[in-house]
């Protein structure tokens, strides 16, 4: 082959592979941050088993939410906030109101400050990226158990846990 | 009058009101105090390697000159000096680093915040929630700001009190608190600033952020959304108010007095 | 250009005159002042949108646009800037300059080289055409961070596919020089031999290939998002907006570097050529062009530090950006180093590198500030920023394109251009770009955030100057129009070696050079 091809053919898959790169950026900005446990996101998927390890250690959890693009929805902790023992399971709920007449879909997206303990803060059973259906002026509870892993890093004292409500209704995919 | 005065005064008919401010605030809070040391530090470093080159780029500009007769000298190259020249400003780099690293580290540092306000950023406003109190509203540019603001409006901007840094329901926070400030948004991506107070975050839909503040002069202090966020990105002020901490309390009780008469 | 190059043309094929000759040129030269031109009057396009934001900003309160209107004049004068003006330019310079320093033929891929150039025109109709829309222009910025850009209407794909085409122009092009450099230099000519020029733009040709596609990803991301129900961007998908930016910056932290590393090589010829002294360290401005190349993969994030990453992240970015001030600082150096008893004269193309080495480093400056995380919390979205990225793209890569103008237009004419008037365009346009930026840099740490199209009154009188000079800057490059229509009316009487102190295989050729030259390879000791 010629130089010049051997130019052109590295060059050209040196280009498709830096398009590629920018797809792969995608799934790699989700593993650098766990293998590195650089992680303002908590965990995506529901931990299975759980051992319950109480140790003499509390911390208070502050509980938030948010309704995103002023979404006809009402939606809020039942706690705000709660004193919480490291390494054992707790229990609570957020409410969610559809102020409408007509059946929306709604997905809610978590976030945990501060960003580097969000790996600590494990949900067992949550309504994070489920996609819920909820009637016209219907109040639906959704469920939160979690457990703070006993590896939290000794200096937090406080956590606070964010959810954010989007209305999904007209989502490709949605029911 | 002279024609040089009539001059500035139809170029710049605003220097009667306005300010020639050419520095950011040394600010408030522990976190402004450190950025604005950080700055200057920086500033002088770099003030002094530009007069150095700068005056040997003057030197040769005058004496090397062709006019006067300097023949060129033959040398270009030197491993010597450029090895010196590559280790001597990573030097002054290291030296800067490390104040700059203790800086960051300190102002990342939320722990132990002892009340927190939650600030989610709306086209084109702020909510407020203080969240250990469950005190919460929303706080938009002045009317007054907000008419004269218009296109064509023929308002005398200059006029208007505190022109577009002026909300109807501002932010009180007390001072000498250490304050957690979180940051989120209802739409798109906002920023929350107050220069006085250092440290800016994004306000991001989905997602939460944080910065602490913790004001030692009561005051107003007044700052702006930070992130293009839609046509009136430039209309979406922030004022603080800083009290003390009994005032602050007393405030915090009518809010939430004032949120019982509503709900009745 | 000139007809004087048709008569020395060989006519054993026939070249079509009048417009088909620019529509199917193949020829190095005739694409490069097609590109030269296009990026002047892009400049222009540009320009205009930049004094209607200055006019708009000349006082406080609203008394020309719409907030609405000013965010597309930002955000296209930006992209139009960038991808209209600056890279063309650089793109042009290289087309006439490349083969002839190289002592080669031509490109190695002369129709696609010809089709590179015509992409341009056609996007840019695209993309200025939205702002004639009901919904107008793109809003968001040039940086269409979602999900802002994702609130965009109907030129929101318009936009989009403009881009599209913009990377594939600039990507062929550099695969093009690539080729060209490292395969069809004269015998001799090993790659520490190049001419420094050539070697800038041979990195800068890799920067592209590694950058322009990532753009691509992230503009097409934000198309799917969009209108194909993905959720890259979302966060109730399981997205993030923040993603984005960096894949957005991935690409444009290297796109600033290929904004600015021709102008070093342009600098890097011409201060040896007026002091006639060879380039002190030749061999260390390769090294710190390639180091800056491979830095600026490391750094993307310091576009981002008020996003909410993580300290890690915060302090690895401050370091690497730190670091790259390092081989940014010896090339300075070494330019300082070269003028030093050197034997100086200060014509036109001369007083604009000078004049680059002195503003060019005020921007660098302005940038070490930036990369000091707790500092940036304060300057990061104010007009600290656009000082810092004004002062190296106008009295930096512009004043490196204006000068290599000046420097080359009597060997590709073989006419010269009033000196006395580039004097004055040069020192017309020194004094009024410090009175438009510099005050930005007192405006931003006073507080004053960037994209607005109104400003609290504190800010005035800053704005007011920076205005005046926007307009005086605007107008002083109304005067090189004019030097250059006045020098292509002249007679040719310009030698081979134009400048007394000019080295290189361009200057063996005579003024203007044949249509066809290094038809035969030169002989490089």
């Amino acid at each position: 082959m010629s130089n010049f091809k051997k130019t052109y053919f590295s060059l050209i898959f040196f280009t498709i592979f830096m398009f590629s790169f920018s797809y792969m950026l995608v799934p790699l900005y989700d593993i650098f941050c766990e293998i590195t446990g650089l992680n303002g996101k908590t965990n995506q998927t529901k931990v299975i088993a759980v051992n319950e390890n109480p140790v003499e250690r509390f911390v208070t959890v502050k509980f938030t939410s948010t309704v995103a693009n002023s979404a006809p929805f009402t939606f809020e902790p039942i706690d705000r906030e709660m004193i919480v023992q490291v390494g054992k399971i707790n229990n609570t709920f957020y409410t969610l109101t559809n102020n409408t007449k007509t059946i929306k879909h709604a997905t809610a997206s978590p976030s945990v400050v501060p960003h580097e303990d969000a790996e600590y803060f494990k949900k067992i059973e949550c309504f994070c990226f489920s996609q819920q259906q909820i009637n016209g002026l219907e109040t639906k509870e959704l469920p939160l158990q979690f457990i703070i892993d006993n590896e939290l890093p000794n200096d937090t004292r406080t956590l606070i846990l964010s959810y954010t409500m989007f209305n999904t209704t007209d989502q490709l995919g949605s029911n | 009058m002279r024609i040089s005065n009539i001059l500035l005064m139809v170029i710049f008919p605003t220097t009667a009101l306005a300010e020639w401010e050419t520095n950011m605030p040394r600010g408030v809070t522990p976190t402004s105090e450190v950025a604005y040391d950080l700055h200057m530090l920086i500033f002088y470093i770099t003030v002094v390697i530009g007069i150095l080159v700068f005056s040997a780029m003057l030197y040769s500009i005058i004496y090397h000159r062709k006019s006067l007769g300097h023949e060129p000298a033959k040398f270009h190259e030197s491993t010597k000096v450029e090895i010196i020249w590559t280790v001597i400003p990573f030097i002054i780099l290291v030296g800067m680093a490390i104040p700059a690293t203790k800086a960051l580290i300190m102002m990342e540092d939320t722990r132990d915040s002892e009340i927190t306000v939650k600030v989610t950023g709306y086209q084109w406003m702020w909510q407020y929630e203080y969240l250990e109190d469950d005190v919460s509203f929303f706080s938009k540019i002045d009317n007054e700001s907000n008419v004269a603001r218009r296109l064509g409006s023929n308002v005398d901007v200059k006029k208007v009190k505190n022109y577009l840094r002026n909300v109807d329901n501002a932010v009180v926070l007390p001072t000498n608190t250490k304050v957690r400030i979180l940051l989120t948004a209802n739409d798109v991506i906002h920023a929350w600033w107050v220069p006085e107070l250092g440290g800016k975050k994004d306000a991001i839909p989905g997602f939460v952020n944080e910065l602490w503040v913790d004001i030692k002069e009561p005051g107003t202090y007044r700052g702006q959304c930070a992130e293009l966020c839609g046509k009136d990105h430039g209309f979406m002020p922030i004022v603080v108010h800083a009290v003390s901490k009994p005032e602050y309390y007393k405030w915090v009780g009518i809010q939430k007095t004032n949120k019982v008469a509503k709900n009745k | 250009m000139s007809t004087n190059i048709d008569k020395l043309h060989d006519d054993h094929h026939h070249t079509p005159s009048g417009i088909m000759r620019w529509i199917t040129t193949t020829n190095h030269k005739d694409i490069g002042s097609m590109y030269l031109w296009f990026s002047l009057i892009m400049f222009f396009v540009g320009g205009l949108m930049a004094l209607v934001i200055r006019a708009e900003l000349f006082q406080p309160g609203l008394q020309l646009v719409v907030p609405g209107f000013f965010n597309q004049m930002t955000t296209m004068h930006a992209l139009v800037m960038i991808f209209g003006a600056v890279m063309p330019a650089f793109v042009g310079l290289a087309n006439w300059q490349l083969p002839i320093m190289i002592g080669a033929p031509d490109m190695a891929l002369p129709r696609l080289n010809n089709w590179s150039f015509w992409i341009l025109p056609f996007a840019f109709t695209m993309m200025l055409s939205t702002l004639f829309f009901g919904s107008g222009g793109p809003a968001a910025g040039w940086t269409l961070y979602p999900p802002l850009s994702l609130q965009g209407g109907d030129s929101f794909p318009f936009t989009i596919l403009s881009i599209h085409m913009l990377g594939l122009s600039s990507i062929l092009g550099a695969i093009n020089v690539i080729a060209t450099i490292l395969n069809m230099r004269a015998p001799g000519m090993t790659l520490m031999k190049m001419p420094i020029f050539v070697w800038t733009w041979l990195i800068t040709a890799f920067l592209l290939i590694a950058s322009m596609p990532v753009l691509a990803g992230a503009v097409t991301m934000l198309l799917t998002d969009k209108f194909f129900g993905t959720m890259f961007f979302t966060a109730s998908g399981g997205g993030d907006p923040v993603m984005f930016q960096h894949i957005f910056w991935f690409f444009g932290h290297p796109e600033v570097y290929i904004l600015i590393l021709p102008a070093f090589g342009i600098v890097s010829t011409i201060i040896p050529a007026f002091s006639r002294k060879r380039l002190f360290g030749y061999d260390s401005m390769v090294y710190a062009t390639a180091s800056i190349a491979l830095l600026s993969f490391i750094v993307w994030a310091h576009h981002m530090f008020t996003v909410g990453m993580p300290l890690a992240g915060e302090i690895f970015f401050m370091f690497t950006t730190m670091l790259i001030a390092i081989p940014t600082g010896v090339k300075v150096f070494n330019w300082v180093a070269t003028m030093w008893k050197g034997s100086m004269t200060f014509e036109t193309p001369m007083l604009f590198a000078l004049a680059f080495i002195v503003l060019f480093t005020i921007g660098g400056f302005s940038g070490l500030m930036l990369a000091m995380v707790p500092a940036d919390f304060q300057y990061h979205d104010t007009y600290f920023v656009v000082a810092h990225f004004h002062y190296v793209l106008v009295p930096g890569a512009v004043f490196a394109i204006m000068a290599a103008v000046y420097y080359w237009l009597p060997k590709w004419t073989g006419k010269m251009y009033n000196e006395g008037l580039g004097k004055l365009h040069f020192w017309l346009t020194t004094i009024f770009v410090n009175l438009t930026f510099f005050p930005m840099h007192f405006v931003g740490l006073a507080g004053m955030p960037r994209r607005i199209p109104d400003y609290a009154v504190q800010f005035a009188d800053f704005n007011a100057i920076a205005s005046v000079g926007a307009f005086g800057f605007g107008l002083s490059q109304l005067l090189f129009v004019y030097i250059l229509f006045n020098t292509l009316k002249k007679d040719v009487t310009a030698e081979d070696k134009v400048w007394e102190g000019a080295e290189g295989l361009e200057w063996t050729l005579p003024s203007p050079p044949p249509y066809h030259s290094f038809e035969e390879a030169p002989k490089v000791d």
